[in-house]
């Protein structure tokens, strides 16, 4: 009998002779991607859902599945950590300003841009340069240039005329400043693309008509472009905001989460718990909140895209 | 609270296991009771010929190669004796540098892969309860009891970090205690002396105490005419130890028998002002500067006062420093507690030979670490200039090529304070509550948090760190901890 051929006797489809034959065709050409995905995704997830509810680490001698279940003590005293806390609101803030500000100057730049003119390739290969540098290279950077005695200090000095040694890096206020620079000048660039790419795919037929109509500049941008370009912005800033709620590499150069915690976001707060001190538990438990608050952010922000859609 | 079924209030089986536990810390005390290596014979001066033989003897026949797990920049004190040991037994030596920070880390990951890549290691004194706990390490008590000549320990002049719950995990190979550095120029002209004199009534002088210090570098900080009253650490990884050291000069443990954190009390709130105030006259990079940008900044010579090891030695006593053959040293400084002075020197770093349980040849890698570690070896190992051992054996304060490095008058110091070092907090979760304790002293010193609040935010998070690791457990070896302070300053903190 052929795959898939009919019973004579009872019209109905025969199974195949054993093992994997057995799956209809269609099923097992996507099992192997199933599978991965499983292993992959479920696995890890699986893992670090049971590692929540331990307090493993390879301190304790024992392997992971092995560990001691003490349930939900670790989001107890994930609630009651201050440090975990203030690690989450501080990175909210840095996503809100960096994303608000790279938006901001996102837009600015790709209307520059809309025009054909002179050097104008040249000019993007240059606006999108600082996204090709390495991160921790261009944290390097900020890291010189906020230093006591770096070039920032020293153009102040230059421009009171008396000598200026601000630590920067040191003052609880002040130390993000410095990272979050470093973060919008790397990855205003990426913003600045996808929305250049959103204002050169308008329909223009709205556009002139209320040209031809004597709209102003002003009232086009915000009456018609914007509200057409929202959709990208809202792809643009939920990207960019994933992305940035990770935000580490400048953080990690700049000032390792110091002053007294006061640049600690919520990778660096997991990279010291997880890769210094090897509270795996702890740090699954507190993974999972953190994924739990992403995508809370992720619907919020898909909400207009739905709208739109 | 409690957690997983276990009550920690005071009960009367927690009052009998603490009794029990305060008597087993008694024993296990290095030097209070026979350790097992005391009913050896070995010859202490002949101890690296006789680990030589016994590795050749167990080596024979076979190729035995060991791999020694380093902090990078330590290989020109490993090395010399590593080419020796490799030349006496035939056992191949190779090496595994690691960055400097992050060795303990390496090595609890291959407590967790058990890859065998390496035999030795070197961390840092202050990781070995949690490697031990995560049993990575070797106990050496059998090899001890086998090999270890009795005076062996004795010998050394700083031991309580080798100890584990009474066990030994390790050998001390490098004298980290904390010293003084001052500008002699400062402090012997006349004039300045003159006019200190006249506003406290009392003559400037290697300070005493920490009030003394302090006011000290009040006098000599003009940060307008180029001068500033100290160098002394500021950043978040350093600030910790010094306040430490100001803590127990006050007269107090950081943690009472039932483990409940001290370092909140009126002492060590005072203790975290006076280190906020003193902040106010050092030098601006004090805040930012690491290591090495701590000891180049002292050795412009326009700074009063420094504090660090003997690596901070070795460079301010070479060319590259202006205060070479210019400085003054003291032991950390005490407090008055009651009316008599209090010193509390403090052991904070250092590096330990310690044996992977992973290892294939457990037995010669120990017998390697004695060798490496006799007073004959470890001689040779601290004499390198650039590297990191400094002095911590009687015979290397004789050493004519050691006294070059480091001159006479400081070694006098270090091995002063080399005796009668407090240790650090050698507690399973070392790390997690210092960096609890330095995030919240960095935050107060840059003015984020009061110093109460500080400290009570750190005592809550040492609470928990303790309730996480186990109260009983943990309890166990900070008594032991507790009767390895230094006998006279063990009878005078509460």
């Amino acid at each position: 009998m052929t795959e898939g051929a009919l019973d004579s006797k009872t019209n109905a489809r025969t199974p195949r002779s054993g093992g994997l034959l057995r799956i209809p065709f269609n099923i097992a050409l996507v099992v192997p991607a199933q599978l991965t995905v499983m292993v992959v995704v479920v696995v890890p997830t699986l893992i670090v859902l049971w590692l929540a509810i331990t307090d493993w680490q390879p301190t304790q001698a024992v392997p992971w599945y092995h560990a001691e279940p003490i349930w939900f003590w670790n989001f107890y005293d994930l609630w009651y950590d201050s440090r975990f806390v203030n690690a989450v609101l501080r990175t909210l803030f840095v996503v809100a300003a960096c994303i608000a500000i790279e938006l901001v100057l996102a837009l600015g730049l790709a209307l520059l841009f809309i025009e054909d003119w002179a050097w104008k390739k040249l000019a993007v290969s240059v606006v999108i340069l600082p996204m090709m540098i390495i991160p921790v290279d261009a944290a390097n950077a900020f890291f010189m240039l906020f230093n006591e005695r770096g070039p920032i200090n020293h153009l102040i000095s230059l421009a009171i005329g008396q000598p200026y040694e601000f630590s920067w890096l040191s003052h609880p206020t002040w130390a993000m400043l410095p990272i979050m620079l470093a973060e919008i000048w790397q990855w205003t660039p990426l913003m600045f693309l996808l929305v250049l790419t959103g204002l050169t795919s308008l329909p223009q037929n709205q556009i002139r008509a209320a040209v031809v109509l004597g709209a102003s500049p002003v009232r086009i941008f915000f009456r018609i472009m914007l509200p057409l370009l929202a959709p990208v912005i809202a792809i643009a800033v939920l990207i960019r905001s994933i992305e940035t709620f990770k935000i580490f590499d400048p953080v990690y150069i700049l000032t390792r989460g110091q002053p007294g915690g006061a640049t600690e976001t919520i990778s660096m707060f997991m990279y010291n718990s997880a890769f210094v001190y090897f509270r795996f538990g702890y740090t699954a438990a507190a993974a999972l909140i953190v994924l739990v608050v992403v995508i809370s952010i992720c619907i919020a922000l898909s909400k207009p895209l739905k709208r739109h859609g | 609270m409690s957690q997983n079924g276990r009550r920690f209030g005071p009960t009367r089986r927690d009052f009998l296991l603490r009794s029990a536990m305060g008597a087993t810390a008694f024993a296990m005390a290095p030097g209070l009771l026979a350790r097992p290596g005391m009913a050896q014979s070995s010859d202490l001066a002949n101890v690296h010929k006789t680990a030589a033989e016994a590795a050749k003897k167990l080596a024979e026949g076979r190729s035995v190669k060991l791999t020694i797990m380093q902090p990078s920049g330590s290989l020109g004190n490993v090395k010399p004796v590593a080419d020796r040991f490799m030349a006496e037994t035939g056992v191949t030596i190779e090496y595994l540098e690691v960055p400097l920070g992050e060795i303990t880390q390496k090595i609890l990951l291959e407590a967790v892969s058990k890859s065998g890549s390496f035999d030795l290691a070197l961390p840092a004194t202050f990781g070995i309860p949690d490697l031990a706990e995560s049993g990575i390490l070797v106990n050496l008590d059998q090899y001890a009891l086998k090999y270890e000549p009795k005076d062996f320990q004795d010998d050394a002049l700083y031991t309580i970090g080798d100890y584990y719950k009474g066990s030994l995990y390790g050998y001390q190979t490098d004298g980290d205690t904390y010293v003084m550095f001052y500008n002699q120029d400062w402090l012997n002209n006349d004039v300045e002396g003159k006019g200190f004199a006249d506003k406290h009534g009392w003559a400037l002088k290697v300070p005493d105490t920490w009030e003394e210090l302090d006011a000290m570098m009040a006098w000599f900080h003009r940060p307008d005419k180029g001068m500033y009253g100290g160098a002394l650490f500021r950043t978040q990884y350093f600030i910790a130890w010094e306040w430490w050291g100001r803590f127990h000069a006050k007269g107090f443990y950081p943690l009472d028998d039932d483990l409940n954190p001290q370092i909140n009390n009126d002492a060590g709130v005072q203790a975290l002002e006076e280190l906020i105030q003193a902040s106010q006259h050092l030098y601006p990079g004090a805040k930012t500067n690491g290591l090495f940008e701590n000891f180049e900044a002292f050795g412009q010579g326009d700074k009063f006062a420094n504090i660090g090891w003997g690596g901070t030695q070795k460079f301010l006593n070479s060319d590259k420093s202006k205060l070479k053959g210019k400085m003054a040293f003291g032991p950390m400084p005490g407090g008055m507690v009651g009316d008599k002075l209090l010193r509390t020197p403090y052991f904070n770093w250092g590096w330990n030979y310690v044996v992977s349980s992973v290892s294939s040849e457990p037995e010669i890698a120990y017998l390697y670490s004695l060798y490496a570690c006799s007073p004959a070896m470890s001689t040779i190992a601290v004499r390198d200039p650039g590297g990191y051992f400094d002095p911590y054996r009687g015979a290397h304060y004789e050493d004519g090529e050691i006294e070059a490095t480091y001159s006479r008058p400081f070694l006098e110091v270090h091995k002063e304070s080399m005796r009668n070092s407090i240790p650090d907090l050698y507690l399973k979760g070392q790390g997690e509550y210092f960096d609890e304790l330095r995030v919240n002293l960095a935050a107060a010193d840059a003015g984020s948090k009061t110093a109460k609040q500080a400290l009570d935010d750190t005592a809550r998070s040492w609470e928990r760190i303790t309730r996480r690791m186990g109260k009983r457990s943990q309890a166990v070896q900070w008594n032991f901890l507790k009767s390895s302070y230094p006998a006279n300053i063990r009878s005078r903190l509460k």
